[in-house]
């Protein structure tokens, strides 16, 4: 009996401070914009890692073309006829110790995709470090909470 | 993570029957893991498609956030965290005069050295790091060095001669330096640039060291427009020894990309001026020219109340060829026709202090000196910025 008063207090206790982890990371959803304002990304959880797709662009189409723009910037040819819109820019964000890691950022600009770590300011501002190899080199944007109007 | 309610069930059951109690403890278990199953199960909407469109008008949460126009357009050539390049030129003729007094309207001052510069060369390294990277303010800290060799032959003297061909050929040229540069937005199109760096350039070495009172600083600072992502133009003024001897000259900012995304401009006249032809983002060539100069004091000649030192200036006129060799590694591959503009010679003070002769001052040199043009190669390697 006691063992199982034991077992169940601490299962209890587990699933608690699982989900008060998981909320503070959930702060991380929602919409937001890079501070080029070109873009807007909705953040989201898939299987507790965070991920970012493009939403809104502010120039949609290609204007070679006329068509919704495209990832033809993308090393890999066959992805250079997805869309940008829906397309999942930051991906394989983890929570803990109070930032977002593991994850990496894709510039569609130049197709490239960087190292990232995410720490919030505040509940509506983002620091977004994209890196090359070591934190130091890299280039931080701050993104802003935007919501639908 | 993974476990279901089945083994948590059999779990359960390991320690004992269901009774009253266990069926609490049943409860609470399921309770839990009911949360954190829910919390792990995908968000398949995440991968249906949604209705884009109600992301068009939005406003910003924190009522006091504001946009601010960004430091880059479209394409521009990558920016550089760390760069090392090897500058090279082919032999061209030297002539260097006695030393003296010569006014600035003269060509070409007494003969007193000639020879030719069988090699011109070495090593440019650089580094650029972001110290502050914010949507209203980016500071950038970088360092250089540039290591400049010579061989020359053929060397004809005449009485007097300064000896200046010997003292490059022994010790070369070397500049180093730090400098800064803050971008400031002032809004989504609006912005202040600032450049600032201060250099120390000679035919020092690290073991016969230049006294620093020799830096010689240059600055500028460009108020500028942003209308679009194609386009970013401003006007500035600069304090500047591209070619040679410090000068104050206004500067104009054009980078543009064309909506075709193949051609643009890249363009701080009047230090540089290129057009841009982008095959993809990986791959792009500058066609244009650079001013590129230093002031190199010579201790070999200058003496206990003087300061002598080459203002050096040259416009290399140019064809580079810029592409990502993987990750975020690029290679760069320069070929042109390397113009001396000055290689004169200032008898300064031995306080450091400068002299400003502009565009119409009347102060003499104490060397006029020709150089011939070269053909220049420079190829490098650098890790680029995200």
């Amino acid at each position: 009996m006691k063992n199982l008063l034991l077992f169940a207090f601490l299962a209890f206790f587990t699933g608690i401070s699982t989900l008060n982890a998981q909320d503070a990371g959930d702060k991380l959803l929602g919409l937001w914009e890079p501070s080029n304002g070109k873009a807007r990304v909705k953040i989201e959880k898939i299987a507790n890692k965070y991920y970012g797709k493009i939403v809104w662009l502010r120039e949609p189409n290609d204007p070679q073309t006329s068509q919704p723009k495209l990832d033809k910037n993308n090393s890999d040819p066959s992805m250079r006829s997805v869309p940008l819109k829906g397309y999942r820019m930051l991906k394989d964000f983890v929570f803990a110790d109070g930032e977002w890691n593991n994850g990496t950022i894709y510039d569609p600009e130049s197709g490239s995709t960087y190292s990232c770590v995410i720490k919030a300011k505040n509940d509506n501002t983002l620091d977004i470090r994209g890196f090359v190899g070591v934190k130091a080199l890299g280039r931080t944007d701050v993104w802003k909470r935007i919501q639908v109007k | 993570m993974k476990y279901t309610h089945c083994s948590l069930f059999s779990a359960i059951k390991r320690f004992g029957i269901l009774l009253p109690w266990n069926r609490f403890a049943l409860l609470l278990v399921f309770f839990c893991s009911v949360n954190v199953l829910q919390a792990q199960i995908p968000d398949t909407s995440a991968t249906q498609e949604e209705d884009y469109s109600q992301y068009e008008t939005v406003t910003f949460t924190d009522a006091g956030a504001r946009r601010y126009c960004s430091p880059k357009i479209f394409d521009l050539s990558p920016q550089r965290f760390i760069s090392l390049a090897w500058d090279v030129q082919t032999p061209y003729s030297s002539r260097f005069s006695l030393p003296g007094a010569y006014s600035p309207d003269l060509k070409q001052g007494n003969d007193g050295e000639s020879a030719t510069a069988s090699y011109t060369g070495g090593f440019r390294f650089g580094a650029n790091i972001p110290v502050v990277s914010r949507n209203n303010i980016l500071w950038q800290m970088g360092a250089n060095f540039w290591d400049t060799r010579y061989n020359f032959k053929d060397l004809k003297t005449q009485e007097g001669a300064a000896g200046l061909t010997q003292i490059l050929d022994e010790r070369g040229l070397r500049t180093m330096g730090i400098n800064t540069t803050v971008f400031k937005p002032l809004g989504e199109t609006t912005f202040l640039l600032f450049q600032g760096s201060a250099d120390l350039s000679g035919n020092y070495t690290l073991a016969d060291f230049q006294s620093l009172r020799y830096v010689r600083y240059s600055a500028a600072a460009i108020w500028g427009r942003r209308p679009n992502d194609r386009k970013q133009w401003g006007l500035g003024i600069s304090r500047t020894y591209r070619v040679g001897e410090m000068n104050y000259i206004p500067v104009f900012l054009f980078n543009y990309t064309a909506p075709s995304r193949r051609w643009g401009t890249e363009i701080l006249f009047p230090a540089r001026a290129h057009v841009r032809r982008s095959f993809n983002p990986r791959n792009l060539l500058l066609v244009g020219y650079e001013l590129e100069g230093q002031s190199y004091r010579i201790a070999p000649l200058s003496a206990a109340n003087r300061s002598w030192e080459i203002r050096r200036g040259e416009l290399r006129a140019r064809a580079d060829y810029q592409r990502k060799l993987s990750g975020f590694v690029w290679l760069s591959a320069q070929i042109g026709w390397r113009y001396d503009w000055s290689y004169n010679v200032d008898a300064l003070g031995n306080d450091g202090r400068e002299i400003f002769r502009g565009f119409s001052g009347s102060q003499t040199y104490a060397m006029l000196n020709q150089l011939g043009g070269a053909l220049y190669f420079n190829i490098g390697v650098h890790l680029v910025s995200p």
